[in-house]
């Protein structure tokens, strides 16, 4: 038995008793109908909370999951917030929009998604670290957690890039249904120490020893800067959500006969009935009031936009400079002038300098903003969130655009949520940059175009390079984005000039838009046919024009977007309204693709009839043999035919 | 007498899409040289001078520091000063030896290349059209050739856009490719489709036929005529043309609530053998002898078959005839083609029946069927007329070709002897001049 030197304060003690009063009338008011959605409440394991949460100073941070209120009330002291929220008032921590799971206040941040928070709260203390303000921050995980990749892929990093980040893994021996001894293999402990992380552990029914170690282990972090995993043993009295239990009964019992505020209870009864009566009083006094309050208008949520493209059409000059030369520019520049700005990536060190030598000399210039990463794409994604949630603008390099998939969570479940979902309190911009593309016989996982998958994700900007416009320009408007944005770019553009090829009987012109939308067409004659195409085969397009018009004999108009996350479709409504004949390209699969976007939308608005065909890859994996690569990627050939069999 | 050239606004710079005049150098009517500086433009950034292209006399249709935009016709050069007082109206209309609207090129003179699409070259090459037509295009496609031959029949307005060839809607139908084979239609069809809208679009369209008696018709006719033997067409042509002049109606059009009537008059006949259907010109066959109007016939019926045909071979055909006589066919419908009002067909001889029956479709929208029916009666009685009556031949048309009395006035009840003169040629002689006086 550990000799203990704190010595439990009635002060924690109530606050333990205000987290479980809170948690039951959560129980109570969903029996009632009176919350829309369910909670997973953490009457057992208050003194994890208590330990952790409430010994934080003012600067630190807490990332939790769904079993969070625990953490955030003792964390924040905000009773009233978490009542709202949950009881979906205007007035709750987050205007009711993100409920039990998704929570933010005051450096709290919470989310429903297991593992996907532990790379952004690495990220958010490695922002402190950057920042150099001492601050440290705790992430909590449960026993579940343990299954999900991305936390072994952080610990990884964490412990490599010397981040101080606390875990709390609160083991309380069930995940949702299912014992641990069903699913989990090893030692918990060990696997921390595996990558030479120090560890520690506790238990709830021992509160008093379990504070003092939080204490000693957060002070570890803050002295050391180094990460530190921390195993709770505790066990939850009650369900998993508000589903069935089916623990035996005789656990359950056993569990809350050693559960120290029942045996508080037992012991002190009159400070515990005081104590409780105070509490109720309290929440129930709060809960009455709320219940009257308004629920948040949807146009303080969300308003529908219309979007009008520039219509100020110049001359495009051509840069004798290769479109990688520009990229690496910018960083350059830009990573001198602004410390915020952090490049991300594999093989990014130089002399490498990336595969595609975007990062050339970066880490030579600005090793402490340059962060060469193991391959983790998950991991580098949520830190790369948690980076921009805490000030920096990080720009992160996925090496191949067909790797994005190992990161969709972070893309999808966070960056693209964290705005809306805690009513607009903070901002993320993160930028996501990769080259898709194929035609280099790369083979089925190197060559895609997954284009259609990024496109249209809630809140998220998606960009498509190309050859015309000089690629410096764009990310200098992505520079200044509040919010997360992915960039398209294409491995085989990468080497070319900026409007390396010009046809002589063509007019080459871009719009003002932040985001220009690029249009060419016949210097002198009135187009008969709009085609729309947009990175890296807009290029073979525009070469191929001259060639479209004499096999087909219609004078195709060619208009390239940048921004695919919205369309200039007023821009093409025009142009197709005149030559009434449509035909899109893209690289990527035609199923539910760009074009099958652009197209509805069109139609939407278009008041004529007019002749329409896509034109994209078959939906098969792209081979590696020349031959059949260009067969199913769109090439000059099927193009031509096509248009010439499609159009009257 | 003639415009030589049309000086337009030129595309000097991309970003110019207008330019302003800073100088004429000459006055309406000067005669000018090769070379000559005529006028000077200013651009954004510095002058430019338009040199005469060949020798001629100028008009200016711009004034000084006034701007103008880009292709505009700013003047002209004639090649006769009496050309200058007709230009000024003519300007914004067709004009009949360029044949080009200034819509339908483009708003900006191209000084570049010009790329011509692979129908279009074809298309050159098959009718012989002029590539000189298209200087100052940038692209020119099957289209642009098609809308510059259409237009100039139309001297209304002109056309914004491309016309478009198929119909609006894109085609819906099933077609269940297990029992059917597709073809895709040639663009000669679809242009065919086109023009034959244009008039039967309107639904008022009316059929009227005659027949014609054709006993012994070819009996004279083959005589005169050198290279078509059994065949009525010159004959119809060298008629239709002559009563053209009197139903002018017939030789004119519909155009939006008023009747444009034609000042020539130009046949076109159909031919279709091998090389497509296409209506063939002889223009002002009103004009022209039973000879001429065979030599014509014969040489673009040659010319047709060695695809040489020219530009205006083809077009501004004010009345069209159809001749299907040698398909065995009886009466038939044709349709009426673009910018006329009445077709002509013309069906196989009946050889039992010994005639065959002359089809006039007409546009409602222009006569009605008195003045139709009138115009094929009198045709009717025409041709007849060419019939050789066995035994019943009109006493005045037979005369002695030694004393020319005719039968008429010849006394003598015995009546004439069918004789071959010293040139060959098949005449009648009066008995007195036989035996002699």
């Amino acid at each position: 038995m550990e000799v203990v030197e704190t010595k439990i304060t009635h002060k924690q003690i109530k606050q333990a008793l205000l987290i479980r009063s809170v948690e039951e009338m959560f129980l109570t008011l969903f029996s009632q109908g009176k919350l829309n959605g369910t909670v997973h409440t953490c009457v057992g394991q208050e003194f994890s909370a208590i330990a952790f949460a409430g010994q934080l100073k003012k600067g630190d941070f807490i990332f939790s999951n769904h079993r969070c209120h625990g953490h955030y009330l003792a964390f924040t002291k905000d009773v009233r917030g978490l009542l709202a929220e949950l009881l979906g008032k205007a007035s709750g921590t987050c205007g009711g929009i993100g409920s039990s799971q998704h929570l933010c206040k005051d450096n709290f941040f919470s989310n429903g998604i297991q593992g996907g928070i532990i790379p952004v709260a690495a990220g958010y203390a490695l922002a402190n670290k950057l920042k150099q303000n001492g601050a440290v921050g705790i992430v909590f995980i449960g026993d579940g957690t343990l299954g999900e990749g991305a936390l072994y892929e952080t610990m990884n990093i964490i412990s490599k890039w010397e981040i101080p980040l606390l875990i709390v893994c609160e083991n309380n021996f069930y995940a949702q249904s299912t014992p641990q001894s069903v699913n989990l293999a090893g030692d918990i402990q060990a696997r921390a120490q595996a990558f030479d992380i120090n560890t520690y552990k506790g238990t709830t029914w021992e509160p008093e020893l379990l504070i003092e170690k939080a204490s000693i282990a957060i002070e570890e972090v803050r002295k050391t800067q180094q990460p530190i995993f921390f195993l709770v043993e505790t066990f939850r009295l009650n369900a998993h959500s508000k589903g069935d239990d089916d623990r035996a009964e005789s656990e359950l019992t056993h569990y809350k006969g050693k559960d120290y505020l029942n045996q508080f209870k037992k012991e002190s009864p009159i400070y515990y009935d005081n104590y409780i009566k105070e509490i109720n009083t309290k929440i129930e006094r709060l809960v009455t009031e709320i219940l009257l309050e308004e629920e948040l208008p949807i146009e303080s949520y969300y308003q529908a936009s219309t979007l009008v493209s520039n219509v100020n059409w110049k001359a495009i000059a051509p840069i004798n400079q290769r479109q990688v030369e520009r990229l690496n520019g910018f960083f350059k520049q830009k990573i001198e002038q602004d410390d915020r700005v952090l490049f991300i990536g594999e093989d990014i060190l130089s002399p490498y300098g990336g595969a595609f030598k975007v990062a050339k000399d970066l880490s030579f210039i600005r090793p402490a903003q340059v962060f060469s990463t193991p391959i983790s794409e998950a991991a580098i994604a949520g830190i790369s969130n948690g980076l921009a949630l805490n000030g920096f603008k990080p720009f992160v390099e996925i090496m191949f655009g067909d790797f994005v998939t190992l990161a969709l969570d972070q893309i999808i479940n966070h960056a693209s949520k964290f705005y809306h979902m805690f009513n607009k309190q903070i901002t993320c911009p993160v930028v996501f940059r990769m080259p898709m593309g194929g035609y280099r016989g790369y083979g089925p996982t190197h060559s895609q175009t997954l284009d259609k998958f990024l496109i249209g994700i809630d809140n998220i900007k998606t960009i498509a390079l190309n050859v015309f416009i000089d690629p410096a320009r764009l990310y200098d408007c992505i520079y200044l984005e509040k919010h997360p944005v992915i960039v398209i770019e294409n491995k085989a553009d990468y080497g070319k000039k900026i409007m390396h090829h010009k046809s002589s009987n063509f007019i080459y012109e871009s719009n003002q838009d932040n985001y220009p939308v690029v249009k060419i067409c016949p210097v002198a004659s009135k187009p008969t046919l709009t085609i729309v195409a947009y990175g890296g085969i807009a290029d073979m397009v525009a070469t191929i024009l001259e060639e479209i018009f004499v096999e087909t004999d219609f004078k195709p108009e060619l208009i390239v977007p940048t921004l695919l996350s919205n369309l200039p479709i007023d821009i093409i409504y025009n142009s197709a309204r005149n030559t009434q004949r449509l035909v899109v390209i893209e690289e990527g699969s035609a199923y539910a693709g760009v074009g099958s976007e652009l197209i509805s939308a069109l139609m939407e608005q278009m008041d004529a009839p007019i002749q329409i065909k896509r034109i994209a890859a078959y939906p098969v994996p792209i081979p590696s043999v020349k031959s059949l690569e260009n067969t199913v990627l769109p090439d000059k050939k099927r193009i031509i035919q096509t248009i010439k069999e499609s159009f009257l | 007498m003639a415009l030589l050239h049309d000086i337009r606004v030129p595309l000097i710079a991309v970003n110019d899409t207008t330019l302003t005049v800073v100088a004429l150098l000459f006055k309406d009517g000067d005669e000018v040289q090769k070379e000559d500086i005529i006028m000077t433009f200013e651009t954004s950034k510095t002058t430019y001078d338009v040199e005469a292209e060949s020798d001629g006399f100028v008009k200016y249709f711009c004034e000084v520091d006034k701007e103008y935009a880009v292709n505009d016709v700013v003047a002209q050069l004639f090649s006769d000063r009496s050309d200058l007082d007709i230009a000024v109206q003519k300007l914004t209309t067709i004009l009949p030896e360029i044949k080009i609207t200034e819509e339908v090129i483009s708003a900006t003179v191209w000084t570049g290349d010009t790329v011509y699409s692979a129908k279009a070259l074809e298309f050159i090459e098959k009718n012989k059209v002029d590539k000189k037509l298209f200087v100052g295009k940038d692209f020119v496609s099957q289209n642009d050739i098609e809308q510059l031959l259409n237009i100039s029949n139309n001297n209304a307005k002109s056309v914004i856009y491309v016309e478009r060839i198929a119909p609006q809607q894109p085609v819906h139908s099933e077609v269940d490719t297990q029992n059917v084979d597709i073809q895709l239609l040639t663009s000669n069809k679809k242009r065919e489709i086109n023009f034959l809208q244009s008039v039967q679009a309107a639904g008022l369209t009316s059929l009227i036929s005659v027949t014609v008696e054709t006993e012994g018709i070819f009996t004279f006719i083959n005589t005169t005529q050198k290279y078509f033997k059994n065949t009525l067409l010159p004959v119809i042509i060298y008629e239709t043309s002559r009563l053209l002049k009197k139903y002018k109606v017939l030789n004119g059009y519909f155009t939006d609530n008023a009747i444009a009537f034609y000042k020539d008059v130009n046949i076109g006949f159909a031919v279709d053998i091998d090389k497509g259907l296409k209506v063939l010109k002889i223009p002002n066959a009103s004009d022209k002898t039973m000879v001429a109007i065979e030599e014509a016939l014969f040489s673009l019926s040659n010319k047709y078959l060695d695809d040489i045909l020219q530009v205006e071979d083809l077009t501004d055909i004010t009345f069209t005839i159809t001749d299907l006589s040698a398909e065995g066919v009886g009466l038939f419908y044709p349709l009426v083609n673009k910018n006329n009002s009445a077709i002509l067909g013309i069906s196989a001889i009946d050889e039992k029946l010994q005639r065959c029956t002359l089809t006039l479709t007409f546009d409602h929208r222009v006569t009605e069927g008195k003045t139709a029916a009138n115009f094929l009666k009198e045709l009717k009685h025409r041709l007849e007329s060419y019939q050789f009556k066995d035994g019943k031949k009109e006493l005045d048309h037979l005369f002695c070709f030694k004393c020319l009395k005719t039968m008429k006035e010849d006394l003598s009840g015995i009546g004439f002897l069918k004789c071959i003169t010293s040139q060959g040629k098949e005449a009648t002689i009066c008995q007195s001049c036989v035996k002699g006086f």
